[in-house]
């Protein structure tokens, strides 16, 4: 087949003198010791492209163990014999960069990357407990003087959070807690002092992130919810992956919702994710719109 | 630093080593089969067949003429290495689990598995370091370890001793010429198998690498502990660097225990220790699979491993590793650590 393909039809004979056709290839030995090569090509559009390259030339000396040369020039056997030299594509590759750089303080530095992407639980250590009746540090409900003193805020106290709340996130909002010290009567948790925010809202437990969910379209059929938390959580903690699957045949509808535990997390993975190519569908990513 | 990938295996690595000029690495996997690889560039020279069980082990002698091999079809092969010729056999009871030429390429050291009533045995074969030689059938020597069996074994300086690592933990020091029981010194943990065993490049002092997480540094000759390195996880090899002073150690899980915990838990790195101030400096990542073995090139240059995913990874080491050096190191050597 080839042959007859390479051989020249005698129909594209007038072709050769063609105004068309390319010049040749011409190097040129210039004074400071470099050559220029001037060379021409069509392109995909069919323009006549010149290219103009000026190389140097250097020699490099290199000493080389006589014996490791002999050996270089030895030829191949086994499963390699008959190949040509150079490293062949299905046995060698190359990896990926590595930086590697020994440090005394290797270990300290590796704890310190850890401490940016701050876990959950280390921020939980720290965190005091304070009781909302009698401000000592017991949970509420192990409160000794349970049902003998009123909460501290109703009696206009004041300062003081509630349970489990980092110091300085109740000096935002003292006026929530304003709501249910006028009456005496009852007042729902969520409207408590330093109930800040979680009680606001009904609806699921998921709503109140909806700032940092990520709706996913595009998703190949076959994806599965592991599959999609992988290349998230590379972002950040993911607190939710949502993937919407049919009810009979249990396949994916094509879209998806992931959750970050932060918008940050999630604008990064956004910006990163949208366009990448999963399955054989590229994905489309973006912050999902919240339902009303 | 960007390594070379080598996926010449289809199974896990059991060892690799470089000849002594640093040109060639020789892997060899479960599967049958030694490859031979320039360092450099990672190219493929050549494959060698013959062998009919997982291999073990494999050596080769400093001229880079023979290259030997120990496999669990229960024999030690020696080959052309430049036309990857078998040229000879040597039969045993059991597997073969370690050899190891000496200095000059005469005497070859076998390990050979306790297993079916045999007691684990050192064996030294004479050889004649050229390929068309008649190599003797005649076992020069035999150890036999009947407290607990040997699992690696290398020769000390000067062939004086035979230095092996068994199972119960212990190093033992045989003479080379008698096979006599010199030492027996307890190097490791009670029971943990010392997995590896690699000579500094004059021989007079050697690493360790065992189960109980810890690499050790002897001297060859009166077995004295010199240093402990302390890691993680358990250990399958440890490797010395020349030119400068650190020393490799390879790990992970037991690849039956990878399924069980998570897979950033399996801590497939190798890991760099300053051989003398014990500190652990580095690590690098990339295998999907514990660390079977590490070679360093004779010359300092580079390393390689291989692990249970299959792969030999083969690094050039750059700047980075060259320049470093303890603020000690640098006061009084001035060009690092040259010496070592």
């Amino acid at each position: 087949m080839s042959k007859i393909a390479n051989r020249p039809d005698w129909a594209d004979d007038d072709e050769f003198d063609d105004p068309n056709a390319l010049p040749p290839q011409t190097v040129t030995t210039n004074k400071d010791g470099t050559k220029t090569v001037i060379s021409y090509r069509f392109d995909d559009s069919g323009k006549r492209i010149k290219t103009t390259r000026r190389i140097r030339t250097t020699i490099k000396k290199e000493t080389v163990n006589p014996r490791v040369a002999e050996r270089r020039a030895w030829s191949k056997f086994g499963l390699e014999k008959g190949h040509a030299a150079g490293p062949s594509f299905d046995t060698t590759s190359v990896g990926e960069n590595i930086i590697f750089r020994p440090s005394v303080t290797w270990k300290k530095d590796g704890k310190e990357e850890k401490k940016v992407g701050d876990d959950p639980k280390e921020k939980l250590k720290n965190m005091k407990v304070k009781c909302r009746i009698c401000d000592g540090e017991h949970f509420t409900a192990r409160c000794p003087f349970k049902g003998t003193m009123a909460p501290m805020g109703e009696d206009g106290a004041g300062g003081a959070g509630a349970g489990a709340t980092a110091d300085g996130s109740d000096d935002g909002q003292p006026k929530e807690g304003g709501l249910g010290t006028g009456g005496g009567g009852y007042v729902p948790p969520h409207l408590r002092k330093g109930a800040a925010g979680a009680g606001e809202r009904m609806g699921g437990k998921y709503e109140r992130d909806d700032l940092a969910t990520l709706r996913v379209t595009n998703v190949s059929e076959f994806a599965e919810e592991n599959d999609l938390r992988e290349i998230f959580e590379r972002f950040g903690r993911v607190n939710r992956v949502f993937l919407a699957k049919d009810r009979e045949t249990q396949r994916a509808k094509g879209f998806a919702f992931i959750s970050f535990q932060e918008r940050s997390d999630a604008a990064k993975a956004c910006e990163k994710i949208d366009g990448y190519g999963y399955g054989h569908l590229i994905l489309r990513v973006e912050f999902a719109k919240r339902a009303t | 630093m960007r390594p070379i990938l080598l996926q010449g295996h289809e199974r896990s690595l059991t060892q690799i080593k470089y000849t002594k000029d640093g040109d060639i690495l020789f892997s060899c996997a479960k599967d049958q089969v030694i490859c031979a690889w320039f360092s450099a560039n990672g190219e493929r020279l050549g494959t060698y067949h013959g062998h009919q069980g997982a291999l073990w082990t494999v050596d080769i002698d400093p001229s880079t003429t023979l290259l030997a091999s120990g496999a669990a079809d229960n024999t030690v092969r020696l080959w052309d290495i430049r036309t990857g010729k078998c040229v000879k056999v040597w039969n045993f009871d059991t597997a073969v689990k370690r050899v190891d030429f000496n200095e000059d390429g005469t005497r070859l050291l076998a390990v050979t598995e306790k297993r079916m009533g045999f007691l684990g045995t050192i064996v030294v074969l004479d050889v004649i370091v050229d390929v068309e030689a008649e190599q003797s059938d005649e076992k020069a020597l035999v150890i036999t370890c009947d407290e607990s069996k040997a699992t690696v074994a290398a020769w000390s300086y000067l062939s004086r001793y035979i230095i092996a690592g068994h199972e119960d933990g212990s190093v033992s020091q045989y003479d080379g010429k008698t096979g006599e029981l010199i030492y027996n010194s307890p190097a490791h943990e009670e029971g943990m198998q010392v997995t590896d065993l690699q000579m500094s490049s004059d021989r007079t002092y050697f690493i360790t690498a065992s189960k109980d997480k810890s690499a050790k540094l002897h001297s060859s000759r009166d077995l004295t502990l010199l240093k402990t390195y302390l890691s993680d996880t358990p250990l399958n090899t440890a490797a010395i660097t020349p030119k400068k002073p650190f020393v490799i150690l390879g790990g992970g899980q037991a690849a039956m225990d990878v399924t069980t915990t998570g897979a950033r838990q399996g801590k497939f790195e190798a890991r760099f220790y300053h051989k003398v101030f014990e500190d652990e400096i580095g690590r690098v990542k990339g295998h999907f699979g514990p660390l079977n073995t590490v070679a360093v090139d004779p010359l300092g240059r580079g390393y390689a491993s291989g692990g249970e995913d299959g792969y030999v990874r083969v690094h050039a080491f750059d700047r980075g590793y060259f320049d470093f050096g303890y603020e000690v190191e640098r006061e009084v050597g001035g060009a690092g650590a040259g010496g070592y």
